[in-house]
């Protein structure tokens, strides 16, 4: 016994000397600190530290009750951590129910121009309570475990909202609460996620778009074909989803970006690899920094930071691809289990207002999904925020079969491999 | 209310054994909560991802349950492989600089007078107050076209036009080294602080010249602390894939990428698992040689602060 305390004894020791470092064993004159404080500070430690052995009855005990208050602790803590994580939105529903109004939106942070959601606040009572996600895919599993409760509202990408409105996770809008509805610019209804545009209200749409310095490289850009170019070698960036980047081969080749037929997939790949020499960098977001700053010269990037770029630098070109253009849409859903659905659809009605939704897209960098937004863009904004005229082809990026999806993302990881080893 | 009363009856058995009794008590008591910590939370979730290995994906969301050894045989794909030969290649070459750098660091650390011991060892911890993401791109920003670097090396006429040093393989090593030399400074600085500096002078008193003495006394009996410092370096460099994303422009695929890309992307979850399960055994396998190896060159299998 006397052995194994004194080993305890010995680590502690070494470990209060370790941790917190020399610095009280130190001469006084050189920790800088006055002796008296020293010695102070020294004995709290060694008190803080010195084992004190209980003997008999009084030690079991003590180790029984630390052990027993541990262990409670332990598991108060969990419960409380649940309430809050996965509770915490259902209940302050459910108080928020009875007190006449929280909207619990769950969504990317900076959605929504702050004026906006103040005075919505203002305007009809309910109080905003917004929770935010990174991803898509953090916000159908938090749903998923809450089963469609927690929250009143939610903003997420196109093909997360198809997945989940095969789990029945969001419920049907009801139309007569949203009298301004037909303010929606019909092109980005009826997608494949919602085809009768009875869950969703799109709120941003964006589309990938070529940009490109010709200060830095002469030539002239007009679709995927010409970023195979020798000349931009290890000057090209592009976003990091695979379905976005083997879907430009695949556009080059003449497939679609949903194709299923995993020989394409491969094909689209194999091309990729004769693409990978001009590949510098792989990211999804702030690549208008990259293409500011001179670190690449073209780059494949969504509408916002497109559309950063191009208002810091006017001279930059923006190239809808002729092979197609690929896009996305954002779009708002009411949970199955929602708690504040009232809340909800009083939402959409008040961004669907054409004066604030102008304000929100402005904010928002993405393309307006309101038609009758459009024109109150202000002049700045306009030509990056409305759909051009012209622009071709436009396709969506569905979800896949799983064996087309495997067959992504092994000519994914070896497109970014290739990328590395030139 | 049972194992109380069992602490209660110990120690009227037989005297003698009393103090060993008890201790057995106390230390279970005392640990109990740990080790239900760790049986809920570390052992849980392995078991979990280990069953889930065998899986198989659900559509586009999702798991199916069905038992099958797919997710295995996908990583026999040369592109998967050769992102474990990869990850490996790499967190060798980190360790290596690491290594290389942070052993003077914490040795030289250890011979420094306290007051600057104290000043070192703070400087080395204040990064650590801010996130390592915010870190990161603080090296985005110095290592940038037209950035801090260039414009230095530019202003005093060195280059001429960007570097374009980001987005490379060396800037990966660069954050990679940047990130785990604490690790490898502090283990060797724990090892040389208990170094008996009399064992080097007499070393020096018996003809031995500085680096003779340093290569018979010191370094052996620092072997502690590289060992430590080489296995806390060696294994985290396996998985820190958002150094080799951010600064390598998501160009370098380990397996930490890959498994975190089919987790979030591909919604593959069962082969995310396969691909942990795979990384866990390596990593283990590599452990095990590693003190065999430590063991064989006579430090006694001894890692300083981790064994």
């Amino acid at each position: 016994m006397n052995r194994q305390h004194n080993s305890i004894r010995v680590s502690v020791e070494n470990f209060s000397r370790q941790a917190l470092g020399a610095f009280f064993r130190a001469e006084p004159e050189k920790t800088g600190l006055s002796a008296p404080i020293q010695r102070i500070l020294l004995c709290k430690i060694r008190k803080d530290f010195r084992f004190y052995p209980l003997r008999g009855k009084s030690q079991a005990l003590c180790a029984f009750f630390l052990a027993a208050a541990l262990v409670l602790f332990l598991f108060s803590g969990c419960s409380k951590r649940e309430k809050t994580a996965a509770g915490n939105p259902q209940g302050s529903g459910a108080e928020t129910a009875s007190a006449g109004g929280t909207l619990t939106i769950f969504t990317w942070a900076e959605m929504f121009p702050p004026e906006v959601l103040k005075s919505f606040e203002k305007d009809t009572g309910y109080k905003i309570n917004m929770v935010n996600f990174d991803e898509n895919e953090t916000m159908l599993t938090k749903l998923e475990t809450s089963g469609g409760s927690g929250y009143d509202l939610i903003i997420a990408d196109d093909y997360i909202i198809e997945t989940v409105i095969e789990k029945g996770l969001a419920q049907k809008l009801k139309p007569d609460k949203i009298p301004n509805f037909g303010n929606i610019n019909p092109v980005y209804q009826s997608q494949f996620y919602d085809p009768s545009n009875e869950y969703t209200i799109p709120y941003g749409a964006g589309v990938q778009t070529i940009v490109y310095n010709p200060g830095i490289v002469n030539i002239n850009i007009q679709g995927f074909t010409e970023l195979w170019d020798p000349r931009l070698k290890n000057n090209l960036a592009v976003v990091a989803n695979p379905r976005v980047v083997t879907g430009m081969a695949l556009k080059t080749l003449g497939y679609s970006y949903n194709t299923e037929d995993v020989g394409a997939i491969r094909e689209a790949g194999s091309i990729l690899l004769s693409l990978a020499p001009n590949i510098r960098l792989i990211r999804d977001d702030k690549l208008d920094d990259e293409i500011l700053s001179g670190e690449v010269a073209a780059a494949l990037m969504y509408t916002s930071d497109a559309t950063n770029a191009k208002i810091e630098n006017p001279g930059l070109k923006v190239v809808f691809p002729r092979e197609g253009v690929g896009f996305g849409i954002m779009a708002g859903f009411i949970p199955s289990r929602a708690a504040n659905e009232e809340a909800a659809h009083a939402f959409f009605t008040y961004i669907l207002d054409p004066q604030r939704g102008a304000q929100c897209f402005e904010f928002l960098g993405y393309y307006s999904t309101y038609a009758a937004s459009d024109n109150l863009i202000s002049e700045k904004y306009r030509e990056f925020l409305t759909l051009p005229e012209g622009i071709g082809e436009m396709e969506m990026m569905d979800n896949i079969s799983p064996e087309a999806e495997e067959a992504h993302s092994i000519v994914w990881t070896a497109f970014k491999a290739a990328a590395g080893h030139k | 209310m049972e194992s109380r009363k069992s602490a209660k009856k110990a120690p009227q058995k037989d005297k003698p054994a009393r103090n060993g009794k008890l201790t057995l008590c106390g230390t279970t008591f005392s640990v109990l909560p740990l080790y239900l910590f760790t049986l809920a939370f570390v052992l849980a979730p392995l078991i979990y991802m280990f069953v889930l290995s065998f899986m198989q994906r659900g559509g586009s969301w999702g798991v199916e349950m069905s038992l099958s050894f797919d997710n295995y045989l996908r990583i026999t794909e040369p592109v998967y492989l050769g992102t474990f030969t990869e990850s490996i290649k790499l967190a060798l070459l980190c360790t290596l600089f690491v290594a290389l750098l942070g052993y003077p660091f914490g040795y030289f650390m250890a011979r420094l007078s306290p007051l600057w011991r104290q000043r070192v060892m703070l400087l080395l911890i204040v990064p650590f107050w801010t996130s390592s993401l915010m870190r990161l791109y603080g090296w985005i920003i110095f290592f940038r076209a037209n950035g801090t670097l260039d414009h230095a090396l530019m202003g005093i006429g060195l280059t001429q036009g960007p570097l374009r040093l980001l987005y490379s393989y060396p800037a990966v090593v660069t954050g990679m080294v940047y990130a785990l030399l604490p690790f490898m400074a502090y283990s060797v600085y724990a090892s040389a602080e208990k170094l008996d500096r009399s064992l080097v002078e007499a070393s020096r008193n018996l003809g031995a010249s500085a680096l003779r003495a340093f290569f018979s006394v010191s370094f052996p009996l620092t072997m502690p602390g590289l060992f430590s410092g080489i296995v806390l370096t060696f294994i985290p460099s396996m998985g820190l894939f958002f150094i080799a994303d951010i600064l390598g422009g998501s160009k370098v695929v380990l397996v930490g990428n890959l498994i975190q890309e089919q987790l979030m992307r591909a919604h593959d979850w069962p082969f995310a698992a396969a691909l942990s399960v795979c990384l866990m055994a390596l990593t283990s396998i590599f452990l095990f040689l590693y003190s065999r190896l430590t063991r064989a060159l006579g430090s006694g299998g001894e890692l300083e602060g981790l064994v």
